[in-house]
């Protein structure tokens, strides 16, 4: 037998080879992954023209935080429908490599169209170097958060039907309401607190930022600096190990 | 330690739940599956046999009892264990939007063979399973038994050490499931071990060299087809319609069970006409065959393996 791979995430770039040829024979699901983005934008294109580089945006960072909850229901059909973990676990793939290998072949499957989101982005309104950087580094720790933490709630539930609704919540109170298509300035200020814990508002808050449409005071910077970085790896890391501790059923 | 591909002592497994009282699915289950062998779990719907698999593929915890594969324990060992062996689960199914090619060749890659040992495996598998005409189709255009073969193809071009199958052949149709087993003969005579459930007596008959009866989280029975046939005390069942009126002389022939209006005697052939003299001279319907597997599981847990748990 010709085992290639070390222990430690042994088989992550396998499975997630395997889950991005899953997600590229789905080319409908990769091609309106960007419905509700461009329904907003052409919203705000009609309603208010002015904000559309704050939506352009906006709608990136909302796209990168969709990937978790496409990682959560991926990860609930393959285990509840198909039973396919059984397969995948009760063998050496290790158990982080098929949380991490599903969460990148995810990645990698719907990452074309947020590069046509950054392409149109880049010619309509420009993306100056700094912005590019904290639009990257927000934009990487929503990712990180978001499917973590969808791998996690896919685990919690025994049928699909019960983790649609949950999946909505979260989708809307992370990622719609909170300011990431909107300037953080119209977001309650007394509320400004909370928009920069959650990550996809506090990823957009620096990037608006950087762009002049929102003014964080140092303080503010470091709240939402801190809370994509604590959030994203912190979840990451406990997804990792909850990713071993559910193999097992009790 | 053990050198058998799998033991078991012991093994129990209650449910619990805060909204029900608890289920105790395994009461104690002990077997050994030696290296090479092919080994039946029959048994009802809920008898255990799932519950058991999974425990020894390592996906469920037990609340008692110790599983051993080649002498790693499952418990505390999993790691170890699982580059050991390979599962069918119970109704799973491939990757809707991987073809059967992809899925094989995609699986025997995540457990970390290189490209050419994994082509060449997943092109063999699919010759075996007959899945070579629809190998580039996706898995959502295919059938249900299609997409079952797919499965077992999965799992036995890996020619795991153990081998552990739930249901293995549900869905397909009576060629498809010779394929299989075929395959899985193959599979042993390579040194593989196989372990798997069904409820299908002819399977578990044609396929098994050894079986053990689950009933209600127990073993009730380790044995090979052969003897637990011949533990009837005949070779031929004598079927009698509305024959309850000659139970009482029908046991001088062998064994008889009552059911449904219908006398089941088992006989030999030997006494055979005898026995057939009697029920036409009562004017009864009398139908005669060979002893199955079905009679010496009625015979030991008392229903018929339809009979739902």
């Amino acid at each position: 037998m010709a085992l290639t791979h070390s222990r430690l995430f042994r088989g992550t770039v396998a499975f997630s080879l395997t889950e991005l040829r899953v997600q590229l024979h789905e080319s409908t699901a990769v091609v309106t992954s960007l419905i509700v983005q461009v329904v907003l934008l052409l919203f705000v294109f009609i309603l208010a023209r002015d904000l559309l580089p704050v939506a352009l945006f906006g709608a990136i960072v909302f796209s990168m935080f969709g990937l978790g909850q496409r990682v959560q229901n991926e990860a609930a059909f393959v285990r509840i429908d198909h039973k396919l973990n059984e397969l995948y676990m009760a063998g050496p793939l290790a158990p982080e490599a098929y949380f991490l290998g599903m969460s990148l072949g995810v990645l990698g499957g719907y990452i074309a169209p947020v590069a046509v989101l950054v392409g149109v982005t880049l010619y309509v309104v420009g993306i100056s170097a700094t912005t590019a950087l904290v639009l990257l580094f927000g934009t990487s720790l929503v990712w990180l958060f978001a499917s973590s933490f969808g791998y996690i709630v896919s685990t919690l539930f025994r049928d699909m039907r019960t983790i649609w609704p949950y999946a909505s919540i979260f989708y809307n109170l992370f990622g719609v309401l909170p300011p990431v298509f909107y300037p953080l300035g119209f977001w309650p200020a007394s509320l400004t607190p909370v928009a920069l814990v959650l990550p996809p508002s506090a990823a957009t808050a620096l990037v608006q930022s950087t762009i002049g449409w929102a003014t964080l005071s140092p303080g503010e910077v470091a709240l939402a600096v801190g809370s994509l970085l604590v959030e994203g790896i912190g979840v990451f890391l406990f997804a990792i190990y909850w990713a071993r501790r559910t193999v097992r059923e009790n | 330690m053990t050198t058998e591909a799998l033991f078991a002592r012991d093994v129990r497994k209650t449910y619990t739940s805060r909204r029900a009282p608890p289920v105790e699915a395994l009461a104690g289950v002990s077997m050994v599956v030696h290296p090479g062998e092919r080994v039946a779990l029959l048994g009802r719907n809920g008898a255990g046999k799932t519950t058991f698999l999974k425990i020894a593929s390592t996906l469920l915890r037990p609340s008692g009892g110790t599983v051993e594969i080649f002498g790693h324990d499952v418990g505390s060992r999993p790691d170890d264990v699982r580059p050991l062996i390979a599962v069918v689960p119970q109704e799973g199914k491939p990757f809707f939007h991987l073809t059967p090619r992809e899925q094989v060749f995609t699986y025997l890659r995540a457990r970390g063979y290189d490209g050419r040992s994994a082509r060449a495996r997943t092109e063999d598998a699919l010759g075996q399973m007959g899945l070579q005409e629809v190998a580039d189709r996706l898995s959502i255009t295919l059938s249900g038994g299609q997409r079952q073969r797919t499965m077992v193809a999965t799992v036995i071009a890996t020619e795991a050490p153990v081998l552990f199958l739930d249901e293995p052949t549900i869905g397909m149709d009576p060629f498809a499931r010779r394929a299989v087993w075929e395959s899985l003969r193959t599979l042993t005579k390579r040194g593989s071990t196989i372990l798997l459930t069904t409820h299908y007596l002819d399977e578990a008959e044609a396929l098994s060299q050894r079986l053990y009866i689950i009933e209600r989280g127990r073993v009730l029975v380790d044995g090979t087809a052969a003897t637990l046939k011949q533990e009837l005390g005949g070779t031929l069942r004598v079927s009698i319609r509305g024959g309850g009126r000659l139970e009482a002389q029908a046991k001088e022939f062998g064994s008889v069970l009552l059911d449904d209006g219908t006398l089941h005697v088992i006989t030999t052939p030997e006494r055979l006409a005898e026995l057939i003299g009697l029920a036409v001279r009562e004017h009864l319907t009398t139908t005669v065959g060979p002893v199955t597997l079905e009679e010496a599981f009625l015979r030991v847990v008392g229903r018929s393996i339809d009979v739902e748990e």
